[in-house]
């Protein structure tokens, strides 16, 4: 059975098509990050300002400065440190950018001119404690592997459609006459598949944290992610939580859409004769939900982002209420993937074994 | 051991493949004979159980091979007519793969593909990659394949397609090593390379059997339907529209002589002569003259 799984590892991984395409992925991954830092800018209020290295060593500074709990009294300093001092020429303040705690302190606490609107901060956040710090590091990190995992999601449909449906080329023939070709042939090309979507999907999830880390450094991990700047749609997930923890479901997530994404793969590569077929089959089955007008506030939005494309898409899928227990929804992302997974093994299995060559 | 089918019918849509077939085979070597269509290829396929017969069924020694199932195809190894491979595997990863499908160990199946690689000469070419191989070279490396596990049921579809005289003669030789105590069926359009190998023939048309026997007593069924003549060499074309040549021979003197599949003497100095399998291929295959 090793055997057959190094073997059906081999024919997975050693074509071009899969090499040049997880090529491209890493390439983008790299131009995306790159260019997410180069253009990164701030303006410490005074007279230092910059891009790329010197912004995050500006925001880093700053952030440093008015780390820990965010009190009434910090987020007032931040306002009066960050004040326009020119005109903004109707301008609306709240989106005014001049470094990252300048930009979340003025999204939540200014009036369009720049004062502060009134709020306190349990006005905004409630009784919760919201811990400020350097969150621009991994919240990019954050949203550009969000970006890349789409591109990903198609490489790991690219690589699995022509598992079974490859092999109906002509391979079938010596594959479903020899002793295992029913059975432990179809056991392994279902494990070899598994590994491969992992391993890919590590491999570029590893790409991007050593990038963050040359890029950005730790801090920050222990961050909220309520007190981002404007630009962070994370800041839409309406639970405090730190940065480290988005960063652990969004990982978590991106394994279980490689899973489940692989089992419903498995099903259409083992119904379709031609791999180009299954591929576009699967592209269309993976990417359709997200076409659906499915208002979040729609019981059927709760299965709908289960789906694989939302477990990348993960803002959404976080985004749902806690269950009662406090765990978040997105945790239902994992025994889906298990089904998933269970279904296309078994299925495909079955189709596979009972294939009549033609 | 005993190979049978028991009223094996295939049908595709309105067409029928396999015909009412009852056949019984036991070791030996079988060659199987048939125009384009006539079922050959669909009667391996429901052998190797890769086909589910429309009805009827294919016992191993009594036992129905669905129901063998991995039993069976430890048993079996079979050369398709048309067979895909990976092109980034070479030779040696691709046979090392099936013997891995086959069951065997990695030291068995590393002795067992060095033996047939060369026993089918690509020895050398045993870490290159498929793709770079010709036609006669995947041929010999589908034969290779085919063998791995020493099967007690060897099916082979078409094995000589590709290769070229000295390697027909090497497949032969092969063959009829490896064929003792085995059941070794094999399909070609070469009837020549049958006559050389099989103990048996059978002669399919529109899925049943016409002829099922040893070459010699078959070929007997046509005894005193088989003439050569000599006639003029330019006169040697209108016979050809006229009669069932199976071999026109050029003499020197400007004369040819014609081999005539007929059922009465074709022309005046017509001699009767023995028939060969070709003979009798044609003579259900394109019909007997009646002039």
């Amino acid at each position: 059975m090793k055997n057959l799984i190094k073997f059906e590892l081999q024919k997975i991984m050693i074509k071009r098509l899969t090499l040049v395409s997880i090529t491209s992925v890493l390439l983008l991954s790299f131009i995306l990050s790159f260019a997410t830092f180069q253009n990164m800018y701030a303006f410490d209020g005074k007279s230092n300002e910059g891009s790329g290295r010197t912004a995050v060593e500006i925001d880093k500074s700053i952030a440093e400065k008015y780390a820990g709990v965010l009190t009434d009294e910090k987020m007032h300093q931040i306002m009066a440190d960050f004040k326009p001092t020119h005109d903004l020429h109707g301008m609306n303040a709240q989106y005014l950018y001049q470094n990252a705690m300048q930009s979340a302190a003025f999204a939540r606490f200014s009036d369009m001119n720049g004062n502060w609107n009134g709020l306190s901060v349990s006005d905004v956040f409630g009784v919760e404690e919201i811990k400020i710090g350097y969150v621009n590091g991994w919240l990019n990190t954050s949203q550009n592997m969000a970006r890349v995992f789409i591109a990903l999601s198609l490489v790991i449909i690219l690589i699995i459609a022509p598992v079974f449906s490859g092999e109906y080329g002509g391979v079938d023939n010596i594959i479903l006459t020899s002793k295992y070709g029913k059975t432990k042939c179809a056991t392994a090309k279902i494990i070899a598949s598994v590994l491969s979507a992992l391993l890919v999907t590590i491999l570029i999830i590893v790409f991007h944290l050593a990038l963050a880390f040359i890029f950005y450094d730790t801090e920050g991990l222990d961050s909220s992610i309520l007190f981002a700047p404007q630009e962070f749609v994370e800041g839409y997930i309406p639970f405090n939580i730190t940065c480290g923890t988005v960063l652990k479901y969004q990982l978590i997530l991106a394994l279980s859409s490689a899973i489940s994404l692989t089992g419903i793969t498995l099903i259409l590569s083992a119904i379709c004769k031609s791999q180009m077929i299954a591929f576009a089959v699967s592209a269309a089955v993976h990417l359709t939900p997200i076409m659906l007008p499915i208002p979040e506030t729609s019981p059927l939005y709760r299965m709908i982002v289960l789906m694989p494309l939302y477990h990348l898409q993960y803002i959404s899928i976080m985004s749902v209420e806690q269950m009662k227990s406090g765990m978040l929804y997105a945790i239902w992302a994992i025994p889906m993937a298990i089904i998933l997974i269970t279904f296309g093994a078994v299925i495909s299995r079955r189709i596979f074994a009972k294939h009549q060559i033609s | 051991m005993e190979l049978r089918t028991n009223e094996l019918i295939k049908r595709y849509g309105s067409k029928t493949a396999i015909d009412h077939l009852n056949i019984t085979l036991s070791n030996g070597v079988y060659g199987l004979l048939g125009a384009n269509g006539a079922g050959k290829t669909t009667l391996m396929r429901l052998l190797c159980d890769i086909q589910m017969p429309t009805s009827g069924k294919v016992t191993l020694d009594g036992k129905n091979i669905l129901e063998l199932g991995e039993k069976y195809r430890a048993l079996l190894g079979y050369l398709p007519q048309n067979f895909g491979y990976y092109p980034d595997f070479t030779a040696m990863d691709f046979l090392m793969y099936v013997a891995a499908l086959k069951g065997l160990g990695e030291r068995q199946a590393k002795k067992k593909v060095a033996e047939l690689l060369e026993a089918v000469d690509l020895e050398k070419e045993s870490r290159h990659k498929i793709k770079t191989f010709s036609g006669g070279m995947k041929q010999r490396l589908g034969i290779a394949q085919a063998m791995l596990n020493n099967p007690h049921i060897l099916i082979l579809d078409e094995p000589t397609a590709g290769l070229d005289p000295k390697e027909r003669v090497r497949f032969r030789n092969l063959i009829s090593a490896f064929s003792k105590d085995r059941i070794v069926i094999l399909s070609t359009h070469i009837v020549s390379d049958v006559e050389f190998i099989a103990e048996e023939i059978i002669m399919m048309k529109s899925g049943q059997v016409l002829q099922f026997g040893k070459p010699q007593k078959i070929t007997a069924e046509i005894d005193g339907y088989v003439w050569e003549c000599t006639v003029p060499s330019n006169r040697a074309e209108r016979y050809t529209e006229t009669l069932n040549i199976s071999n026109l021979r050029n003499l020197e003197n400007n004369n040819t002589v014609l081999r005539v599949i007929a059922d009465r003497q074709p022309m005046e100095n017509a001699m009767q002569v023995r028939p060969t399998l070709e003979d009798l291929y044609l003579f259900y295959f394109k019909g007997v003259s009646k002039e």
